[in-house]
């Protein structure tokens, strides 16, 4: 229906005509102001002297310079990388096999599914700064911590879950997978419900196996948003801090201080506006090659459509 | 091999697939619920029993001494009040700003309108912690630190991006023929959009409202940088500073603080996650 018949262009609105920018103003102008403005101002920033206490006083490219150079930011983009990769997969398996296996459930009758749907849900509105301190208490090396007395009971452990450099990222990516698994769930979950279910009946009338419907219907058909996924996921933890903060606050050492956690420290700890600025700008950078990827993928997914 | 022996071969399988289901559930539920369970579990522990970790998961002696504690903490009762004013005040902004611009992306037809919903969308990618420093400075500049004002613009900014989105997604099943009934009879845009589009949009516009506003509640960095004043906190950044204060050194008063915090967002989604999640999964399959 874009194309209205002349006799109701003469009475009033058709469709698709009218002027777009009255009601785009509102939503592009606040994004400008509180969104567009500040993001040129990092730029300003970076090449500056700010810190929290002066303001900039000169145009210099002594951040960059010392915030690019600085040993610590070699180890702190290793650790965003094992975090941000290993994360970003397990985020993937964990909600296509939920939204999978909900799936069949459902399609089974199976009761139950959505009370599990809704318990995933759940801690995904969890606030991050809770969900650092809820698995805190899990984790908890004390003899009465969660996990410690549990594993006691059976003779196993005792667990260096935060204190043990490798252990406490283990368990900052555990808090991470229990509270983000639900994204990708959702996605997938309305991915497979948008297969055309003639598909698999045809599989079914041709005896394929589970894994060989999975294999060659569903896994090829989820490809795309596969892919999308990934990158929606990926910029997601690579600009999460705020659980990372609550569960270990970065350490042992830095064992598990990741960029976005860096650049919140840089600037509220060390009061180096400067070098948070460049932080942020390499974030932001990051982020937005990933988002190109995203875009390009989905521009040529509209051209193919 | 008989059609007989085929279907009951079937049967069987489906019976060990539904086997395998509910094993590969329950494992992942005890994931997901360990968290919470501990938690309430903690939360009506006396000190005593704190110290006795999982043998105790159910105490003997429950008490509710320590949410009264909290609860009879008047900042607490503030804390509270603040964060469900600012994400309901942003939750409004975000779909107020999203209405006409979805309305125009779904209705309008012109020049780079992709450009313009991809540029919204894109903005979704851009984390609140890029733009952390200018945004203190420019509130500063604006004269808005320190008021409820500047955090409920940003999370207006911040959660209209998937407002519009959603939005557009549910003002395209709308059928346009009723807007045309309405224009044939005289009426103005903006009249059929309040007095039609709209109520038929409820469902679109409740879910897009309570995903920005449980967005909003969850919001730590944002608050943290723009409200200096402890008495102007919500209980995301309250509960953050409170942690680290002599008063949470009890890990059962800690709980109880960490189930207040988590409760009203954790409530609203499980009583409205059948319309949400409806609405996500049409957004997803249709966008």
């Amino acid at each position: 229906m874009t194309a209205a018949s002349p006799a109701r262009h003469s009475r009033g609105p058709a469709p698709a005509d009218g002027h777009p920018l009255p009601w785009l103003v509102p939503a592009v102008a606040v994004l400008a102001l509180f969104y567009a403005i500040p993001v040129l101002d990092v730029f300003r920033l970076a090449f500056s002297d700010a810190s929290l206490l002066a303001p900039a006083t000169r145009v210099t490219t002594d951040a960059v310079r010392g915030t690019l150079t600085d040993p610590a930011l070699l180890s702190v983009l290793g650790t965003t990388a094992v975090f941000t990769g290993i994360t970003v997969a397990a985020l993937q398996l964990m909600g296509l096999a939920i939204a999978l296996v909900i799936i069949r459930g459902e399609d089974r009758g199976l009761p139950g599914m959505a009370a599990f749907r809704t318990l995933v849900l759940a801690a995904w509105v969890v606030p991050g700064i809770a969900n650092g301190l809820v698995w805190g208490m899990l984790f908890d090396e004390a003899p009465y911590g969660t996990l410690n007395s549990l594993l006691g009971s059976v003779g196993i452990g005792p667990v260096a879950w935060l204190s043990d450099p490798q252990m406490a990222m283990v368990s900052a990516m555990i808090a991470n997978l229990w509270q983000g698994t639900a994204f990708s769930m959702i996605v997938f979950y309305a991915g497979r419900k948008g297969i055309d279910p003639v598909l698999y009946e045809v599989a079914e009338l041709d005896a394929a196996t589970p894994w060989q419907t999975f294999r060659y219907i569903t896994l090829p058909l989820l490809r795309r948003l596969i892919a999308v996924n990934t990158i929606l996921i990926a910029v997601q933890t690579l600009n999460t801090f705020d659980s990372i903060l609550a569960l270990t606050g970065g350490g042992p050492g830095r064992a598990t201080e990741v960029l976005a956690l860096f650049t919140f420290n840089t600037v509220f700890y060390n009061l180096d506006l400067a070098g948070g600025s460049v932080l942020a700008l390499l974030l932001f950078g990051i982020s937005m090659v990933l988002a190109l990827v995203v875009l390009r993928g989905m521009g040529r997914e509209r051209a193919a459509a | 091999m008989s059609g007989l022996r085929m279907s009951r071969l079937r049967m069987t399988g489906d019976r060990w697939g539904d086997v395998a289901t509910y094993l590969l559930l329950g494992v992942l539920g005890v994931f997901f619920a360990l968290p919470f369970a501990w938690l309430l579990s903690l939360a009506v522990r006396t000190p005593a029993e704190v110290y006795l970790g999982a043998a105790r998961f159910i105490p003997q002696a429950p008490t509710l001494d320590n949410f009264a504690l909290i609860l009879s903490d008047p900042a607490f009762l503030t804390y509270l009040w603040n964060g469900l004013k600012l994400s309901a005040a942003g939750a409004t902004l975000a779909v107020l700003l999203a209405i006409p611009a979805a309305y125009a992306a779904s209705r309008l037809d012109f020049k780079g309108k992709n450009a313009i919903l991809v540029g919204i969308l894109a903005v979704q990618m851009i984390s609140p912690l890029v733009i952390l420093v200018p945004l203190y400075r420019w509130m500063v500049a604006l004269d808005l630190l320190n008021r409820d004002l500047s955090v409920i613009a940003v999370y207006g900014a911040l959660g209209m991006p998937l407002a519009v989105w959603l939005l557009k997604v549910t003002f395209d099943a709308i059928p346009k023929d009723l807007e045309e009934a309405a224009a044939i009879d005289g009426a103005s845009r903006l009249t059929t959009l309040l007095r039609i589009t709209l109520p038929l949009a409820r469902p679109g516009i409740a879910s897009a409202f309570i995903l920005a506003m449980v967005t909003n509640w969850s919001q730590f960095l944002i608050p943290f940088i723009l409200l200096e004043r402890d008495g102007d906190w919500p209980i995301s950044v309250a509960i953050f500073n409170f942690a680290g204060s002599t008063s949470a050194s009890t890990t059962q008063v800690l709980a109880a603080a960490c189930i207040v915090a988590v409760l009203p967002a954790v409530a609203v989604f499980v009583a409205l996650q059948r319309m949400i999640v409806s609405a996500l999964v049409v957004g997803a399959v249709k966008g």
